[in-house]
């Protein structure tokens, strides 16, 4: 190898030399031939000839030679291939199975990679030193993390110096159009700075300047648009620039197009247009106050670390300005703090949910492709097994090892590489497949599609080159190494080199068992875990209940517009056929979406010193607890005589009453809130909030007429005992029917729409599933390869047996005891591996300890079942075996 | 002259590492040394000799560095390496083993007639 590096390095640096070389060397050997030939007494005229003529054409020979230092190398990889090919052509049967195989594992790599690309390690496509992009985030005094206020944002940017630029980004569904037709866009309400933080420039047009980066609101209607967005809406005309668009009724101006491939600056979520955060307010029509209300922590906040400063040292200055914030503006901020991310750690986003489930999928497709390279390792052998012949007499010819060693290489490598390039295509199909994983929801709209971009690319081929390698080395040394002479003289069957063989397929095989019983085992913990999980009584009964989400803002109404709607819409629900209860709230439980808290004071009840008073809140209209079959402990409902112009009210859960009201009737307690005082009406059970697995938290509801909020989205619930499908269908032509401009999103059962609670609880369930499945399977068929094989070697110990006397049935377990023995070394060898890397796992799972006998029984049996399939066609094959012609056989 | 006999194809090579194995040669010294080896010339061409020359020298087996033939011409000198070396005895080896074999198997056949 270093030779021949050598010589190519010699090749390049002294091309011209060497020609001259091969001139002057030529030259010599006809003169002194032509000294020998006058010395043994011809002419030196005639010697000249004879020795021109018995070299031969010197200009054909330079040529030659010219080529021989060229082309060896490629000219003895093309023959490797053209022999490859022809080899593989001549057992289509191994050549599909090994393709097949190394497809399967290739594409599950390379979708979970692109996956994990798009929203872990590239969380910001298009971003220039992305490296640098912090996320900063809010901390409750309980620890709990926030969304940030403008305020706040404002006052970190313009006193502290740790960052060289700062931008919020608020995610934001927009309508464009007219009353007539409406379209819904995904937008992002970001700062004037977002774009040159992110090092971004504009396909055309331009980005925000100037004026457009202060902080006074609602004076920009100027809107940026994604590059798809351009392409589908104005056929990427450039006159789209400057041209007016209407967003939420009102008019704004295309100022700049954004790069293809950019998407925005939440990972795996994609963008249509940006405008500017300062125009919050009017695209939302709630006046100004949101931006100067701390209370409001609405945004993301991203910022780019000042040049030469790290991470550690810019946390270290956010701490600390945190705490002055928190005591200069105690009344808003006491006990929070904030701290800041690099964007992969953020806590919003789909990073969060998904970086455990993508990491052990990563993990399970890195054992499913191990598998993968031992089954086709293990077809290698096989047929490397029966071409020794073939080999001893290439190498009895003088082929040197090496050369014997590379052509098999090549083989395993036109197979991965056939294996990646369908393992690519598949995985294009594939990618997008993570929707699907994605119950429908808010999330599933704003996600973008992973690209196979360069990076997974890159990813697949280097995979490819391993597989290739890991698969294809032993077999090749194996046949390589193999005795010339005992091979000869054995007529092919050289029995202690096969019998090396066999047994490292045997090895091959018992660890291709283990490696799926360790993805069995993963999957059966994560499914036990989700069906715990799921198993958990939110406290409110989903069945039967559909749901729609109005965006009041969206639709540019005020406060009477949206009573009136909310009003019209109840009365039309209620209407339809089979409709039990209709209610509408402000949050739906156990979504995915924002929640707000409020700060109260509890009559007769002391905080401790650092109590955390914040507690979460729904606002809901009279109905609600029906609708949700939420039980009413004590006291009464709303109703709707709840409104602004009677006393305020409000309905606590039993876990409030436990924690502020120890030895007290609840019913008339007053709180304070919003600066008003509460009368507790009622008490009902305690519900889960945000996560099935949550213990019990203090909890409260407000009458959705006593407390208005602009920005609201209202959720309608209806309960119906009809058909779920016409309570979603009555929801989107009710509501068209009220007010055509402002369009439902998020029409669907509640069933389906807070499974997002468990949303990564069941893509680990359902994918390591698949993987798991598709690994045992791929076992199964190594298994039955080696089983096939050992089958046809010992025809004739089998014959001979029967011969003795030996019955079907006695064939039969021999052979299946066979596969027994594999299969209990792979399941002993797989349990031990499973338990120790179950730990890891301990923490993703919900009351399921990782070394859990149930899913071990399960996998047990079912790896059984396998084993049994795997050899019962081999063992059929054995008992069938006629001792004539068994003993015959050679 | 003695008669002239083709020479088997694929053992030029072998020849050239065998000529070189006692010390390093110019072109023209290797085909004098085959030639002495084989008692007669069995090269048809003798340019055939440089193609083999370069082949054997980018597979690593000859190492090649330019000095004075007994001529006093400046030549290029080919010296055997180590995987050269190797190479020779592995190729001499099989190459024994194929003849014995054969002429086994031709003594045999005489037996039998």
């Amino acid at each position: 190898m270093f030779a021949r590096l050598r010589s190519l390095w010699r090749h390049f640096r002294h091309r011209t030399r060497t020609e001259g070389e091969l001139d002057d060397e030529l030259r010599v050997h006809l003169e002194e031939r032509a000294e020998d030939l006058v010395r043994s007494g011809l002419s030196a005229e005639e010697a000249r000839r004879r020795a021109h003529i018995e070299f031969g054409s010197a200009e054909n020979y330079k040529v030659s030679v010219r080529e021989s230092r060229r082309l060896t190398w490629l000219e003895d990889f093309l023959s490797d291939l053209r022999f490859g090919l022809r080899a593989l052509g001549g057992s289509p049967g191994f050549a599909v199975v090994a393709v097949l195989t190394l497809t399967v594992g290739i594409a599950a790599n390379t979708t979970i990679f692109s996956w994990i690309r798009s929203v872990l390690l590239n969380p910001l496509p298009g971003a220039g030193a992305p490296e640098r992009v912090v996320a900063l985030e809010s901390i409750a005094p309980s620890g709990e993390w926030f969304l940030t206020s403008y305020l706040d944002f404002r006052d970190f940017r313009i006193y502290t110096k740790c960052f060289e630029s700062m931008s919020v980004a608020y995610p934001m569904g927009l309508f464009t159009g007219d009353d007539r037709s409406v379209e819904r866009v995904r937008a992002q309400l970001v700062s004037g700075s977002f774009f040159d933080l992110l090092r971004i420039r504009p396909e055309a047009g331009r980005f925000f300047a100037g004026s457009e980066l202060d902080d006074v609101q609602n004076a920009h209607p100027v809107v940026v648009i994604s590059h798809s967005y351009w392409a589908s809406h104005y056929r990427s005309d450039p006159s789209a620039i400057g041209s007016s668009i209407r967003l939420n009724r009102h008019l704004y101006t295309i100022v700049g197009i954004a790069p293809p491939g950019f998407q925005g600056s939440q990972p795996g979520l994609s963008f249509d247009m940006w405008a500017l955060a300062t125009m919050h307010g009017q695209l939302n029509a709630a006046g100004d106050w949101m931006l100067q209300d701390r209370k409001t922590r609405m945004f993301y906040v991203l910022a780019r670390l000042a040049p030469g400063l790290t991470l550690e040292q810019a946390r270290r200055e956010v701490r600390a300005f945190a705490r002055r914030m928190a005591e200069a503006d105690a009344d808003t901020n006491q006990g929070m703090s904030a701290d800041i991310f690099p964007m992969w750690k953020s806590h919003y986003g789909l990073q969060e949910s998904l970086l455990a489930p993508l990491s052990i999928l990563m993990g399970a497709a890195g054992v499913l492709l191990l598998i993968v390279c031992a089954n086709v390792a293990n077809l290698l052998l096989a047929r490397a097994t029966s071409r020794h012949k073939e080999f001893s007499v290439r190498l009895a010819l003088g082929a040197p090892r090496s050369r014997l060693v590379r052509q098999l290489l090549t083989e395993s490598f036109l197979l991965a590489f056939c294996g990646a390039l369908a393992g690519l295509g598949l995985a294009q199909q594939l990618t997008g497949a993570l929707q699907y994983l994605i119950p429908g929801g808010a999330l599933r709209y704003y996600l973008s599609r992973p690209p196979v971009d360069f990076g997974v690319l890159v990813f697949t081929v280097l995979l490819t080159v391993g597989v290739a390698f890991v698969a294809g080395m032993a077999p090749a040394l194996h046949a390589a190494h193999g005795n010339v002479n005992e091979a000869l003289k054995e007529g092919g069957r050289s029995a202690s080199s096969s019998r090396t063989a066999q047994r490292f397929r045997g090895l091959l095989v018992v660890s291709e068992m283990a490696l799926a019983v360790v993805a069995l085992v993963g999957a059966g913990l994560f499914v036990k875990s989700f069906r715990i999980a799921r198993a958990i009584h939110p406290g409110f009964d989903t069945h039967q209940v559909a749901m729609a989400q109005f965006s009041m803002s969206s639709a540019g109404y005020d406060r009477q517009h949206a009573d009136s709607f909310c009003r019209r819409l109840r009365e039309q629900l209620e209407r339809g056929p089979g409709v039990v209860s209709v209610s509408y709230a402000d949050y739906v439980p156990l979504g995915f979406g924002g929640d707000s808290w409020e700060d109260l004071q509890i009559e007769g009840y002391v905080p401790g010193a650092s109590e955390n008073m914040k507690i979460y809140r729904t606002l809901v209209s009279p109905g609600y607890f029906q609708s949700l079959k939420i039980p009413l402990l004590e006291g009464r409902d709303f109703t709707l005589q709840d409104d602004r112009d009677h006393l305020p009210v409000m309905i606590v859960n039993q876990e409030f009453v436990r924690r502020f009201l120890r030895n007290q009737y609840p019913i008339g307690v007053k709180v304070n809130g919003w600066g008003k005082w509460f009368t507790i009406v009622g008490v009902v059970q305690d519900t889960k909030v945000f996560r099935l697995t949550e213990p019990p938290r203090p909890y409260f509801y407000v009458p959705i007429r006593q407390i208005y909020r602009p920005e609201m989205t209202y959720t309608f619930f209806v309960r119906t005992s009809a058909p779920l499908n016409d309570a979603i269908a009555a929801l989107l032509t009710d509501a068209k029917a009220i007010d055509p401009a402002s369009p439902p999103v998020n029409t669907i059962s509640l069933e389906e729409f807070i499974q997002q609670s468990l949303f990564s609880q069941k893509i680990a369930a359902n994918l390591l599933s698949i993987l798991a499945a598709t690994a045992i399977l791929l076992a199964a068929v190594g298994l039955y390869s080696v089983m096939a094989y050992s089958v046809v070697r010992r025809t004739n110990e089998i014959g001979i047996r029967v011969t003795l006397g030996a019955r079907p049935a006695n064939i039969m377990r021999m052979v299946v005891v066979h596969g027994l023995l594999f299969g209990l070394a792979g399941f002993i060898a797989g349990s031990l591996v499973a338990i120790a890397l179950g730990r890891l796992l301990s923490s993703t799972l919900v009351s399921v300890s990782p070394a859990d006998p149930v899913v071990y029984a399960a996998t047990a049996a079912f790896a059984l079942v396998i084993v049994l399939a795997a050899s019962a066609i081999p063992a059929r094959r054995a008992m069938r075996v006629d001792p004539m012609v068994a003993l015959r056989y050679e | 002259m003695p008669e002239q006999l083709p020479l088997p194809p694929g053992t030029l090579e072998l020849l050239i590492l065998k000529a070189v194995s006692l010390g390093a040669l110019h072109g023209y010294g290797i085909l004098t040394r085959i030639e002495q080896i084989t008692r007669g010339a069995l090269l048809t061409e003798q340019g055939a000799l440089y193609p083999a020359l370069s082949r054997l020298e980018h597979q690593g087996l000859l190492d090649s560095e330019w000095g004075i033939s007994s001529t006093n011409r400046r030549a290029k000198f080919y010296r055997l390496t180590t995987a050269g070396r190797r190479r020779l005895r592995e190729e001499a080896l099989s190459w024994n083993r194929v003849a014995a074999a054969i002429g086994a198997v031709l003594s045999a056949k005489l037996q039998e007639g």
